[in-house]
């Protein structure tokens, strides 16, 4: 019985939004996806599983790098110093030439990058859907 | 105080020094002259006044004789020695100068000369003469002779006569002592005051000399260190200097340049580094919407290709090309931007080994040969910038030949001097020289992009690699005979 994966996009821009939502499909990946404009937006909705029953937080987060108010850098500062949130699988959304911030996001301690736009066969992306593949056929 | 004056007010000072000193000399020369004179009227004096002694001398035994023998002879010799004492008091008079002493001891002498002539010479002449009618006479001649010459007033004349003399030749003597003191006196004083005027001329002249060159050259080094200063690029120089030499007004106007320049290259150093921000924002920003634009077309051609009517599909196609030139152009700047931004780093580069690498980025076109020369030489030179140069120059060679048989690209090289001068030439259409300099300009193309793809950053960059390291580009074509480009680049760069 394949598991259905809780995703939480990140992201500002519809574009991408949208490049991420018809990749998933590509790949095949059971998901459940909630998306947040922005930094903040994410923030709240995080907060909200804390105290909800049915719904846990999210397997996944794919987080862009610049957004408006709470930027990717400080959302995941702030998750991987939470308790319960710190080992949430986080993937950055990157520009190719955004190797400084790369640097530093890996510091912070994120599982991997995808690179915008999204290719299909592109070796950064497919880690990251391997593994929410594998999540997925892990079952629970 | 100026320069020019002070060295205008040494030069006086030091001229009159001579000029004082010459004029010493000088009137030391005027005063040997005189003494000269003075030594040479007062000999021909002495010679007279001997000759008049003497002459006198012959008149009293010219008297003698004839008083005693009566003969003709002895009156001739007392005759023409008196004529002769007559003419040397004249001259004498007009020799000696008016200096009372010497006019009265010539008077004095004149008198007893003519007493004596008067006195005694004469009457005793006459008595003799008489003598010879009889010889009474002859006895009163007697009585007279003894009267006149053996009472003594007539010794006693000749005596004061001598001493007269004497006192007359001692006193040209003593005069001639003098003079020659005097002289000795002026001598000494004019070798004294000349060699203390030169000394001093020496002294003023080496101390001015000292100081101007000193003032000179302390300022110039501070200018010099100044100006090195400025030129390794440090403008916040200046040097305190608040007189009124020229070498001071340079240096004030050097402060000033120093300032100008490092107002306006920090005004420079901004503009550039706004300008490399805003061509890194264009192409940095400007690309993510150009890539969405693309991704959305992808998406409709994936998801709705079979549904598209042919028109639309190929407008599609029109569109997807103008956003790869639009990043093309944006790499472009991009790559303009970023020329002489690296750290040069050198290397030993075989050039012929280089060419071969650009090679592989030469569009496959057939009809075209590339005829490269052998022996291109070694070079510890930057090997990205010179690969760029070629890979330009050969691109656009093959990029824009019209031939589709015999055509070709050469590259070749010369020796010139401490350079190498590289050849790229082609036979293809040309270049209008009105557009010789218009080409190296950036986004400038001649064809039209769709004919030809193209982002005319190509030569832009060739041209900035080379005006970077003030190299030359050249260009020699004409439209339908092909063009031939050429560039410098240095034998040697390992000093630098």
């Amino acid at each position: 019985m394949n598991r259905i994966i809780n995703i939480l996009l990140v992201e500002d821009d519809r574009l991408d939004q949208i490049d991420v939502m018809r990749t998933l499909e590509k790949k095949q990946i059971l998901h459940r996806l909630k998306i947040a404009n922005n930094g903040e937006e994410a923030w709240e909705m995080m907060e909200e599983t804390e105290s909800s029953i049915f719904t846990g937080p999210p397997d996944i987060i794919l987080l862009d790098l610049n957004m408006p108010k709470l930027n990717g850098f400080e959302l995941a500062t702030r998750i991987k110093s939470h308790p319960v949130f710190k080992d949430i699988r986080i993937f950055m959304l990157t520009t190719s030439e955004e190797h400084e911030d790369k640097a530093a996001a890996r510091k912070l301690g994120v599982t991997g990058f995808i690179t915008k736009p999204l290719k299909l066969q592109s070796p950064t992306s497919t880690d990251a859907f391997n593994l929410m593949i594998d999540l997925m056929n892990m079952g629970k | 105080m100026k320069i020019s004056n002070i060295i205008l007010f040494s030069f006086f000072i030091i001229l009159l020094l001579f000029s004082i000193t010459t004029y010493l000399n000088y009137a030391l020369a005027d005063l040997t002259n005189e003494n000269t004179e003075v030594f040479e009227r007062s000999s021909v004096v002495v010679r007279h006044s001997n000759r008049f002694q003497r002459n006198f001398l012959n008149m009293v035994s010219g008297l003698r004789g004839y008083l005693l023998t009566t003969e003709g002879f002895f009156i001739q010799s007392y005759d023409s020695a008196m004529q002769e004492n007559e003419d040397i008091l004249k001259e004498l008079a007009i020799l000696v100068p008016e200096q009372a002493q010497q006019q009265d001891l010539l008077r004095d002498i004149r008198q007893l000369h003519t007493y004596w002539i008067q006195n005694f010479a004469v009457p005793l002449l006459e008595a003799r003469k008489n003598t010879l009618l009889s010889d009474s006479t002859k006895r009163a001649f007697d009585k007279f002779y003894r009267v006149k010459l053996v009472d003594g007033l007539e010794k006693d004349v000749q005596a004061s006569l001598q001493r007269k003399f004497s006192q007359f030749i001692n006193f040209e003597y003593r005069l001639r002592e003098s003079e020659r003191e005097k002289l000795k006196a002026s001598v000494h004083n004019t070798k004294v005051v000349t060699i203390s005027l030169t000394i001093i001329s020496i002294v003023v002249g080496t101390g001015i000399a000292v100081f101007i060159a000193y003032s000179i050259s302390s300022k110039m080094i501070n200018m010099v260190i100044m100006a090195n200063a400025i030129a390794g690029g440090n403008y916040e120089v200046h040097i305190h200097d608040r007189g009124k030499s020229e070498l001071s007004q340079l240096a004030r106007a050097l402060n000033r340049m120093a300032r100008i320049l490092d107002t306006n290259i920090t005004l420079l150093q901004r503009q550039r580094d706004e300008l490399d921000q805003f061509a890194h924002i264009v192409s940095h920003d400007l690309k993510a919407p150009l890539r969405g634009i693309d991704n959305v077309i992808n998406w409709i051609e994936e998801d709705h290709l079979a549904a598209l009517p042919k028109g639309v599909v190929d407008y599609l196609a029109l569109i997807k090309g103008r956003v790869a030139r639009a990043e093309d152009m944006l790499k472009g700047i991009l790559q303009y931007a970023h020329i002489g931004k690296a750290e040069r780093i050198k290397e030993v580069v075989d050039v012929n080994e280089l060419l071969l690498e650009v090679r592989e980025y030469l569009p496959s076109r057939s009809g075209i040969t590339l005829t490269v020369q052998t022996g291109f030489p070694m070079l510890f030179t930057e090997r990205i910038p010179l690969v760029q140069i070629f890979t330009n120059l050969m691109v656009n060679a093959y990029k824009y030949h019209d031939k589709t048989e015999n055509g070709f690209v050469k590259v070749y090289f010369k020796d010139a001097g401490k350079y190498y001068q590289f050849f790229v030439e082609d036979n293809g259409p040309g270049i209008d020289p009105k557009y010789h300099q218009k080409i190296f300009r950036i986004f400038q193309t001649l064809h039209p992009r769709d004919f030809v793809e193209s982002t005319g950053v190509g030569l832009s960059i060739v041209k900035k690699i080379l005006d970077d390291r003030k190299l030359t580009i050249h260009l020699e074509s004409e439209t339908g005979r092909g063009a031939t480009f050429s560039f410098y680049w240095p034998k040697d760069e390992t000093h630098e």
